[in-house]
Parts: structure tokens; C-alpha cells; sequence
């Protein structure tokens, strides 16, 4: 296919482009495969709006007389109107967004088309391996294998190729376990608690159905992470009337019976589309434009979001809880163990281990957690919040992760490396993006795509230090402590960041930011200078003391040798006088 | 009357003192006239005790007690035990709420001193006359009396505005407060208009509160003027001087604004208990804008239901949302800022001038003309310019403190005439410095403290409900002034804003129900930790310090210094 065929107004002239808090630009408005693009040709203040199809969730057009008006609304919730005129051009520019903004196809998308202008320092696909991850685990404990029983995918297809497993399962159990979990997500290691060597582990739901089945190795596996005579607990993301109805579908929990040593705790955290409705309501109200505060609060209340923030917040503080106060190993399951699961494994690892406070480690994060753990982006982001059309998998559940990590920033400011805007950038880059990171469900399908050899990696854009720098929160002094969130209602506040980002007017708070970030800039710079200077000032003393030392010998030397040497002598003195100036003069 | 009737046990041993997110101290509790105290004996008992808890008595607002282990009790037997062996192994538990949000557990050995204590406090905090306040008491060392309470003279404020304008006197019509019992001496009034003229204009104003300026914008020369509500009664009367008054602010062709502070409904009511509005027919060239405040006790109900729902540890977020919502305080804080930007509006961009008032004229009137001014006027945002705008917007514009902060948010008692219109102010100022993190010089531990201290103070400059009351009970002669503690540079350093840098310019905030947040640091001061954030503060504030010109330049003079010694050593020698 081609996207000619897809664009049947190329260009049009004479567009007003309204955003809200900017003041209404004249412009030349263009379509190409991938991008809407328009430019202001004023010569004063030229100005380009580039927006990818990708991003576009939904566009309304409406008709006054010949002019036609299109709003276009975007994945990351921003909202922009086009007045275009003439009837026809607008309807031709309308649909071929319509059709661009649609497109099904992955290969399709713009980040098989992109070409970085960029260097490309480190490629950002060759870091954070697997591999790497285990090294650092075997220099603390032996109890851990990877295995590669995964490797064409055959086992569990929402897995990575390797996985780290208890050291005494072998890969011949590991494939029977693997049988009776749903979508055979098996347990695997999700994080290693070097302060007392407690695990967390992740899988989905057992199939125990409604005979009670069993799974010896199944028991085994997870038995094998306990310590002798300890107790562990599994935390299921649903209530346990959900699941004691999952049975009747073939799923089901671990029961007390053959699982002894483990405790079970229900946690009930929504998924699906209540948490897409929950996104709508709450996108809805933070639109409202009544002016009213009861009829805010209300809207906001009615969306339920903050509840779903505070339930996966718990979740995540009970894991925590359970692993370093309670020195217990946990294993972490719902239903298929892809989206809730996840939610409350990468969020303990941030509470539990500084590491993955800092940018690279929550990167790894990002990657370990949700990208090679299979939680199914393309599905779950494939619309936000403004989107017509009827709803499949789509599901805010890394937003709502974002969400809670900003919450637990905004409580601990000076204990991540990264600030909000690494987190707003995540978020837009789950649901429309150059780069081909958030591609696919899982690694099997980018395997297939071959997206590490025709597309970008977002780290290899992040991790330069031109962008780098945006990201970095200028307050942060490493902590290594565990970092427990408050979770009570009164504590959590609406992520204005992200939900009311378009409609409020952010220049004095950007501006507050830039301050920030000067000050914090000229003083590393000052305190460099005054580094120097200190070293400066060291080696001068150590030369002048050389040259005390040398004039006291040469002195001694004078008074027992002869006059005949003392020329000579004379000459080594001036030869450290030189090395004194150049010295200086260095 | 003695306090020390009024206690009936002054000190008790081992008494537990606990207080959410600190851990328990055990030791010995004394109450003094104004103070409750509890020293811990950590090394034994002969050594000095570290005092851990210093509380102004008068910050109590409710004592609660419980009185526990009763299975302890045993029927007195008819012969009469002593009552002491059947009491021995009780304890009871009182619970201070205070006025500053704070609550406090004590647990007290023996019931009798557990009830004498409760009752000694609850006397002591309920004791109402002013002049046994303990600013009357209060010498500290580091201040002198006189010092701060004549840094904001009118005079001053008024030079300002002579030196740009003459059509504005300084009057002392009220000099021995006849005129209006509830205005300062002096006032700022037309230069056209005569001390004849304003005693007339006075009585046809509730309280004599006849209209005085209130802020003059330099930028366009409007004003803003502020009084109470005109005594038009059932009859519609109307009084020429007063008519005349309104007339001098407006220039020929001039229209001008007057904010009324009620709804149009409540403002026609007035009109049957002898208040009302300025009519049209009477005032052709003002236009009347109702903008209804809440005032009064469903002000303070509002304060009471918001901090129950801060406190209740039990609710989910649903219940937590809805009782946010249902407490309207936010509401409160969005109409009072939205009324503040028109009057500023209508200034600034209508280029009109504007009178504010509402019934009385010393509640809703004085939110809006001191808010309004922050928004205009840059010299207001700063820490002493804050200041004095408090001092000539509601300490001296006679703002009731006494009354209205006699009681805060826990109070058992029946309420009178409380409520928080400067907990509100407060609040919607640090609104606008969330919104404009550089444009004030002053950070939020400034309005934390001036809560502190409007609702119970070692200071003597929120007493009182006006400036007679003051001077009959010489609170200037006999107490500190709570400016002259502020402005001292130790402690100064503390309210200032790392990040301020002025801003000349106007700042219009946003009121959209979105834009506006719940005050954290005031209403969560005490039930989460914010030693997080605090930290973060003191990072900046560091890192600001460290930038500061001055001291670069003397450490990179110091070590240039020391870097030419040696430099010019080692040339000597060669």
C-alpha cells in the first residue's frame, strides 16, 4: 500500500491552528505518510506544529458556511483545532487523517520509516540484557540459574528466551510447570532482595480449575525459594471471589492444601476496561469547563482513577512489606500475570531498591519488568482517552504505573534521579512514538518484526547527554534506603503533569524549573572551578615545597663540596625554576 | 482572678505524651498559667530534664479525656475504703485538639489527676478576657517593647500615594474612634470631602464604616475603596454626603464598580433589618456586581468538616473525594479568589475604580481588597510589604480577630462568632504563590506561622478586634509585636522564598476548580511527615545560597589569594 493513495489533500493554505493558552497562528498545513505537519510562515515567529498520525486518538470536523473546523485530540491528551477553508479540502484532510491515524498494520508505522539524525552513542537494543541482570545476581547468591528453555519462544510466548529459575529446576520441570499456568508464564525471578536475600516472584494463575488439579513440579518450584522452615506469601491482584471464579474457566489459585508453606493475600486491583472508562471519566472531567468546583471534585471522584492509583500502590507497599519487613520471599500472580502483576513487581522493586530509582536502572526496569516481561503495549496503548471507536484491550495500565511512580516522587523529591518529565515522556512514547521500543506485545513478536535491526531504540535517543539533562531531577542525592509511600486518600493528588498538562497555563511553573535547573547548573560549574583552583593551589605548594627541600641540600652540598660543582648545581636549580613557571603558566 | 485557682494539680509524674509520626516521651507534665509542660528526666532524676512539649495553653481548642482501667474499680464497702487504694491503678487518657490542627495524647497515672488536669486546661483555655492573655505576660530578652508596632504607619502608606496624586487627605475625623469604632484613627478619604461630611456619610453606614481607600494603583491612578453596607432600610434613605463621597473617586464620564460581597437576594433582604445597597437611581455612575461570599458559621462549619475529613484515617478515596467536596471549602477558596481577580480586573484592565463591601464591612470586604492587592501590587508580595498590607487590610481595617479566631476547627463548644476568613485569605495567597513559585518573596512557612499566631500567639498583634479595643487595653504599650520577632534576621531567613525574584507585573491566577489545590502544609501539617519535602526545600534553599554573588566572590578571593602566595614565593626565590 501507499500512503499517496491514503492522502488526497496534501497541502493546504491559509490554516488557523488554535491551541489553548497560545495565541491563533496563520499557517500552511501539510500531510505526509506519517506526520501533520504545520507551519507558520510569519517572518517574526515562524513556527512548526509536527504531530504524528500515530498520536491522533480521534478527530471531529464541523462546518460554519465554507469554513471548516477540525479538532483533532491526541494519545498524550492534547487538544488541537484547524480551521481550514474550503468544504472539500477540509473533508479530504479530515478523512486522509482519519485513515493515516488508523492504519493497522505495524510495519506501517513510523518507526520502520525514521531515520535519526542523531549519533548514536550506545544502542539502546544491546542494553540491558539479561544477561547482565544475572551477572549482578551471581555475585550475591548461587541459588539462580538462567535458562534458555525459552529460547525459540516454544515454551511461554509472551516470555523473553531467557529467564532466571531456581538453580535446583530443571528446564524438563520447567515445561510442565509452564503446562499448568495460564498463558504457561511459569514462576520466574522478578527482583533479589540483597539485604536478606529474600525473592519476588512473578507468574500468572495456576489452571487448577474445578477438580483441584495439581502440578508437583509446579509446588516444587515455587518451595524451592523458600528458606527451610520459613513461610512466603503469594499476592493475588484479584479478589478472591474473582478468583474462585476463575476456576469455572479452567484458572484458579494456589490452595492452602498443596501449597502449605504460602500464605494467600487477595488484592484486588481493576483492569481492562474499567480502567479505560475510569481514564475516560477522568480525562472528561479534567475538560470540564464549568467552572464549578463541586461538579470538579464530583468528575473526579466519579472517575475512580485516584482509587485505582491508591489500590496498586498498596498491592506494591504489601510486596515490599511482606519482603523486607516480614523477611519473606513473594510470589506475585492475577489472571494471565501481564498487566496487574506487573504493575506491583516493578513498583516494590522501586520501593524496595535504590537502583531502580536512578535513570538507567529504571530503564532496565522498564525493560525487565514490562517489555521482556510481555506486557502487551500495542494492544493496551493502541488508544487513550478521546477515542470513538469501541474498545478492545486497550487499558491505561502503564500509565497508571507512571502515575503511582510519580506519586511516590512527588513524596520522596530528593530520591530519584529522574524527574516528571522522564516520566511524561514514557508515557508518550507507550502510545505513539519514532522509536520502535513500545512495538509489539512481547519480545516474540518484536523478534519477528526484527525490530531491533529496523527500528530505533528509545534508550538510544534517551541516553545521550543532550536529552539526558532534561530528565535529570537536580535534586537528587542517592538514598539507599526503602522508600514507603504514604497511601492514604489524603496523600495522593491527581498527576496534574500528564491529565491537566493542556489546560493550564505552565509558564511560571516551567519557568520555576528552568530557574532550578540554572542554579543547580552554575553552582556544579562553580563548584568545579573551586576543585580545580584547590588542585592548582596543591601542586604549587608541592613545588615550592620540592624547591625548599632541594635549596636546603643544595646549601648542604655547597658548604662540603668544592665551589666547582655549585655551576652545576646552579644549572638543576634553574631547570626546576622552569618546571616551576611552565607549571604555572599550565 | 488567679490562674492558680483555675489549676487544681499542677504537676504530675510519668505522664506519656504521644503525637502522630513522633514516638512516645515519658515525663513529667507541670501546667503554668499559659503553658503546658512535659520534661523528660532521660539520665535519672538528678539530672536536668529536656522539655518536650512547650504548648501555649490558649492553643488548646479541645480537651478530651477517657478515663481507663476501670476493671481496677471495686464497690466502696460501706465501712469506707479509702478512696485512694480503689483509684491506685487507674489512668486516663486526654486528648488535646489544637487550635493550630495539632493533636496531642497524654496518658496520665491516676484518675483524679487526670481529671484535674483536663478541667485545669479547659479552664485555662477558655479563660476570654484579653488583657489575661499571655502577650501581656511575655518578655523575651532578644526584643524590646515598643519595637514593630509603628513599622506600617498610614502616614507612610500615604506620602506614597500624595507623591503621585492630590486628590486624596489623610482625615482624622476618627481620632478618638467616635466616628467608627472599628477604623483606625486615621483613614484615607477624598481631599474634596470634608470631616463634616464623612460624620454624616458614617452614620448612614452599618457601624459607621463610611468609605475609605483602600489601594491606589499607580499604574492607571483607579482605586479601590472599601466600607459596609449602606442603611438604606425598607424606606430607601439616602444620604447626599455619602452620595457626594462615591461622586469625588470619579472623574466626568468616569463609571466605576461596586462589589458587593452578597448575593443579590441576601443584599435585598438587608433592606428589612435597616441595611441594603447603593441604588441605582442614588449612584448612576457605580454598577453594582454581587459576588456572594460564605461568611460566618457556615464558614467555620465548612473549616470543621474539612479538617474532620483531613483527620479520619479510616476513609477510602471515594469517601475522601466526596467529603472534600461536601466540606466546599475549595469552593470558598475559588469564589474568593475569583472575586479578588474581578476587583483587580476591573482596576487594571476596565480601568475603573471599585468599591468593595458586604454587610459589615470588616470580613468578605477585607478578603477581597488585601487579596486583590497581592494580584496588583508587586511591593505586597514582598515579606514586609506582606507585612504591612496585613496590618492596614485587616489588623487595622478592624478585622474582629478576637471573635473570629477564638475557636478553631475542633471546638466543642457552641459556636459564636468564629470562622476562618484569614485562614482563607491565607490559603488563597498560597494558591497564588503555588501558581506563581517566583512572584513572592515569602514561602509558605509565613502563612503557617501567621495561622499560628491569629489563633493563639506569644504576640500581641492579633489581639483584640480592632484598634480601639487595643488601645484601651494598651496591647502596644504591654505586649511584643509579632513583626518585630519575624523581622529579626535570624529568624527572617526562614519565611523567605529561595526562588523570588520580582515581578512587576500583574499576576492573574487561574481559578478554574481545576488550578485550585488543598492547602497540604496546613491542613496535613501534622498527620503526614513532610520531612521529605522539607528537605528538598532546604536543597534549594542551599543551592540558592550557594549562588549568591557575595559569597562566590569571596571564596574565589580567598583562594586566588592563597593561589598568588606561593606563586609569588617561588618568583622570589628565582
Amino acid at each position: 500500500m501507499e500512503f499517496a493513495e491514503l492522502i488526497k489533500t496534501p497541502r493546504a493554505d491559509n490554516v488557523v491552528l488554535h491551541r489553548p493558552f497560545y495565541l491563533a497562528v496563520e499557517g500552511t498545513l501539510c500531510l505526509t505518510g506519517h506526520h501533520l505537519i504545520f507551519s507558520s510562515r510569519r517572518q517574526d515567529n515562524a513556527e512548526e506544529l509536527w504531530l504524528l498520525h500515530s498520536n491522533i486518538d480521534s478527530i471531529e470536523k464541523r462546518f460554519v458556511g465554507s469554513l471548516g473546523t477540525i479538532i483533532i485530540k491526541c494519545k498524550d491528551l492534547r487538544i488541537i483545532q484547524l480551521d481550514i477553508p474550503g468544504m472539500e479540502e477540509c473533508l479530504n484532510i479530515a478523512s486522509s487523517i482519519e485513515a493515516l491515524s488508523t492504519l493497522d498494520s505495524v510495519t506501517l508505522m513510523y518507526p520502520f520509516f525514521y531515520r535519526p539524525m542523531f549519533e548514536i552513542v550506545e544502542d539502546g537494543w544491546r542494553c540491558f540484557l539479561p544477561d547482565e541482570e544475572f551477572e549482578l545476581l551471581s555475585s550475591v547468591t548461587d541459588e539462580w540459574r538462567l535458562s534458555c528453555i525459552n529460547k525459540e519462544f516454544s515454551v511461554c510466548p509472551s516470555y523473553p528466551p531467557v529467564v532466571i529459575v531456581p538453580k535446583s529446576i530443571d528446564d524438563e520441570a520447567l515445561r510442565k510447570v509452564a503446562m499448568f499456568r495460564h498463558g504457561s508464564r511459569f514462576p520466574v525471578l522478578s527482583y533479589y532482595h540483597k539485604k536478606n536475600g529474600m525473592v519476588m516472584m512473578r507468574s500468572s494463575q495456576p489452571l487448577t480449575g474445578t477438580n483441584g488439579r495439581r502440578c508437583k513440579e509446579d509446588e516444587k518450584l515455587i518451595n524451592a525459594t523458600l528458606r527451610p522452615g520459613k513461610r512466603g506469601y503469594i499476592i493475588d491482584t484479584r479478589s478472591l471471589n474473582v478468583a474462585q471464579q476463575a476456576r469455572a474457566k479452567g484458572g484458579g489459585f494456589e490452595q492452602e492444601v498443596h501449597y502449605p508453606q504460602w500464605r494467600r493475600i487477595h488484592k484486588c486491583i481493576e483492569r481492562f476496561n474499567i480502567l479505560q472508562e475510569s481514564l475516560i471519566k477522568l480525562v472528561e472531567a479534567c475538560n470540564d469547563q464549568s467552572h464549578n468546583m463541586d461538579r470538579w471534585l464530583s468528575k473526579l471522584e466519579a472517575s475512580n482513577w485516584l482509587t485505582h492509583v491508591k489500590e496498586i500502590l498498596t498491592a506494591a507497599c504489601l510486596a515490599a512489606q511482606c519482603i523486607d519487613r516480614e523477611g519473606a520471599s513473594v510470589l506475585v500472580h492475577g489472571t494471565e500475570g501481564t498487566d496487574s502483576t506487573l504493575q506491583v513487581t516493578s513498583l516494590a522493586q522501586i520501593i524496595l531498591d535504590p537502583r531502580c530509582r536512578t535513570i538507567r536502572g529504571f530503564e532496565s526496569l522498564v525493560v525487565r519488568e514490562w517489555l521482556q516481561a510481555g506486557h502487551p503495549f500495542q494492544q493496551r496503548c493502541a488508544q487513550s482517552a478521546y477515542s470513538n471507536s469501541k474498545q478492545k484491550w486497550e487499558a491505561p495500565v502503564f500509565l497508571l504505573f507512571l502515575d503511582c511512580v510519580w506519586q511516590i516522587l512527588r513524596q520522596f523529591p530528593c530520591s530519584f534521579e529522574f524527574n516528571e518529565q522522564f516520566l511524561i515522556m514514557l508515557f508518550e512514547h507507550a502510545y505513539a512514538s519514532q522509536f520502535g521500543t513500545f512495538l509489539g506485545n512481547n519480545e516474540n513478536e518484536r523478534s519477528k518484526l526484527k525490530l531491533p535491526q529496523k527500528t530505533m531504540s528509545l534508550w538510544s535517543w534517551v541516553n545521550r547527554s543532550e536529552e539526558l539533562s532534561k530528565f535529570q531531577n537536580p535534586l537528587f542525592e542517592a538514598n539507599s534506603l526503602v522508600i514507603w509511600p504514604s497511601v492514604a486518600p489524603q496523600s495522593l493528588q491527581l498527576w496534574e503533569g500528564v491529565f491537566l498538562r493542556w489546560n493550564r497555563p505552565s509558564k511560571f511553573l516551567d519557568e520555576a524549573h528552568e530557574e532550578m535547573i540554572n542554579i543547580i547548573k552554575y553552582n556544579k560549574e562553580l563548584q568545579a572551578k573551586v576543585n580545580a583552583l584547590r588542585r592548582q593551589l596543591a601542586q604549587l605548594q608541592t613545588v615550592d615545597r620540592m624547591q625548599e627541600n632541594l635549596r636546603h641540600t643544595q646549601l648542604g652540598i655547597v658548604s662540603s663540596l668544592g665551589s666547582s660543582s655549585v655551576s652545576k648545581l646552579h644549572t638543576v636549580l634553574a631547570e626546576a625554576g622552569t618546571l616551576t613557571s611552565t607549571q604555572l603558566c599550565g | 482572678m488567679e490562674f492558680a485557682e483555675l489549676i487544681k494539680t499542677a504537676t504530675v509524674e510519668s505522664v506519656l505524651l504521644s503525637c502522630v509520626g513522633l514516638p512516645a516521651v515519658k515525663g513529667t507534665l507541670c501546667i503554668t498559667s499559659h503553658h503546658l509542660l512535659l520534661s523528660s528526666c532521660p539520665g535519672g532524676d538528678s539530672q536536668p530534664g529536656t522539655v518536650e512539649l512547650w504548648l501555649l495553653i490558649r492553643n488548646v481548642d479541645a480537651v478530651e479525656k477517657r478515663v481507663q482501667n476501670l476493671g481496677w474499680y471495686q464497690p466502696p464497702r460501706t465501712n469506707g475504703s479509702p478512696r485512694d487504694t480503689r483509684l491506685a491503678g487507674s489512668s486516663g487518657t486526654i486528648t488535646l485538639r489544637c487550635k493550630d490542627l495539632k493533636v496531642l495524647q497524654l496518658e496520665i497515672p491516676g484518675m483524679e489527676e487526670c481529671l484535674n488536669i483536663a478541667s485545669s486546661i479547659e479552664a485555662l483555655s477558655s479563660v476570654d478576657s484579653v488583657m489575661m492573655m499571655y502577650p501581656f505576660f511575655y518578655r523575651p530578652q532578644s526584643l524590646k517593647l515598643e519595637e514593630g508596632w509603628n513599622l506600617f504607619p498610614l502616614e507612610q502608606y500615604f506620602q506614597q500615594i500624595a507623591s503621585q496624586t492630590s486628590r486624596w487627605r489623610l482625615s482624622d475625623v476618627n481620632r478618638d474612634f467616635t466616628t467608627c469604632p472599628t477604623y483606625p484613627p486615621a483613614v484615607i478619604v477624598p481631599a474634596a470631602v470634608d470631616d463634616d461630611a464623612l460624620r454624616k456619610a458614617a452614620r448612614f453606614r452599618q457601624g459607621g464604616r463610611f468609605p475609605v481607600l483602600s489601594y491606589y494603583h499607580p499604574k492607571n491612578g483607579t482605586v479601590m475603596l472599601r466600607s459596609s453596607q449602606p442603611l438604606t432600610g425598607p424606606n430607601r434613605k439616602r444620604c447626599r454626603e455619602d452620595e457626594m463621597l462615591l461622586g469625588t473617586v470619579l472623574d466626568e464620564g468616569e463609571r466605576g464598580f461596586i462589589i458587593d460581597t452578597r448575593s443579590a437576594q441576601a443584599a435585598k433582604q438587608a433592606r428589612m433589618t435597616g441595611g441594603g445597597t447603593e441604588p441605582k437611581s442614588s449612584y448612576p455612575r457605580w454598577r453594582r456586581l454581587h459576588r456572594p461570599l460564605e461568611r460566618g458559621r457556615p464558614l467555620q462549619e465548612s473549616f470543621i468538616k474539612l479538617v474532620e475529613a483531613c483527620n479520619d484515617t479510616s476513609i477510602n478515596m471515594d469517601r475522601w473525594l466526596s467529603r472534600l467536596e461536601s466540606c466546599r471549602w475549595l469552593s470558598h477558596v475559588k469564589a474568593a479568589l475569583s472575586t479578588a481577580c474581578l476587583a483587580a480586573q476591573c482596576m487594571d484592565r476596565e480601568e475603573a475604580s471599585v468599591l468593595v463591601h458586604g454587610a459589615e464591612g470588616t470580613d468578605t470586604t477585607l478578603l477581597v481588597t488585601a487579596l486583590a492587592q497581592v494580584i496588583l501590587d508587586p511591593s505586597c508580595r514582598t515579606l514586609v510589604g506582606f507585612q504591612g498590607l496585613l496590618e492596614r487590610e485587616w489588623i487595622e481595617a478592624g478585622h474582629p480577630f478576637h471573635l473570629r479566631c477564638a475557636r478553631s476547627a475542633y471546638s466543642h463548644a457552641r459556636l459564636k462568632q468564629e470562622a476562618p476568613l484569614f485562614l482563607l485569605f491565607l490559603d488563597c495567597v498560597w494558591q497564588l504563590s503555588r501558581q506563581f513559585p517566583f512572584s513572592l518573596e515569602f514561602g509558605e512557612h509565613l502563612l503557617l506561622t501567621l495561622f499560628d499566631n491569629a489563633y493563639a500567639s506569644d504576640y500581641g498583634t492579633f489581639l483584640c478586634n480592632n484598634e480601639k479595643e487595643r488601645c484601651l487595653c494598651k496591647v502596644k504599650e504591654t505586649t511584643h509585636s509579632l513583626w518585630a520577632w519575624l523581622n529579626q534576621p535570624g529568624e527572617k531567613k526562614k519565611y523567605l522564598n529561595p526562588l523570588y525574584s520580582h515581578n512587576a507585573l500583574v499576576i492573574w491566577p487561574s481559578v478554574e476548580p481545576q488550578s485550585i489545590q488543598l492547602w497540604q502544609g496546613l491542613f496535613f501539617r501534622w498527620i503526614r511527615s513532610s520531612q521529605y519535602l522539607d528537605e528538598a526545600w532546604a536543597e534549594i534553599e542551599r543551592l540558592v545560597e550557594g549562588n549568591k554573588p557575595p559569597v562566590k566572590e569571596s571564596a574565589g578571593n580567598r583562594l586566588s589569594q592563597s593561589l598568588s602566595d606561593p606563586a609569588a614565593r617561588t618568583e622570589n626565590e628565582r
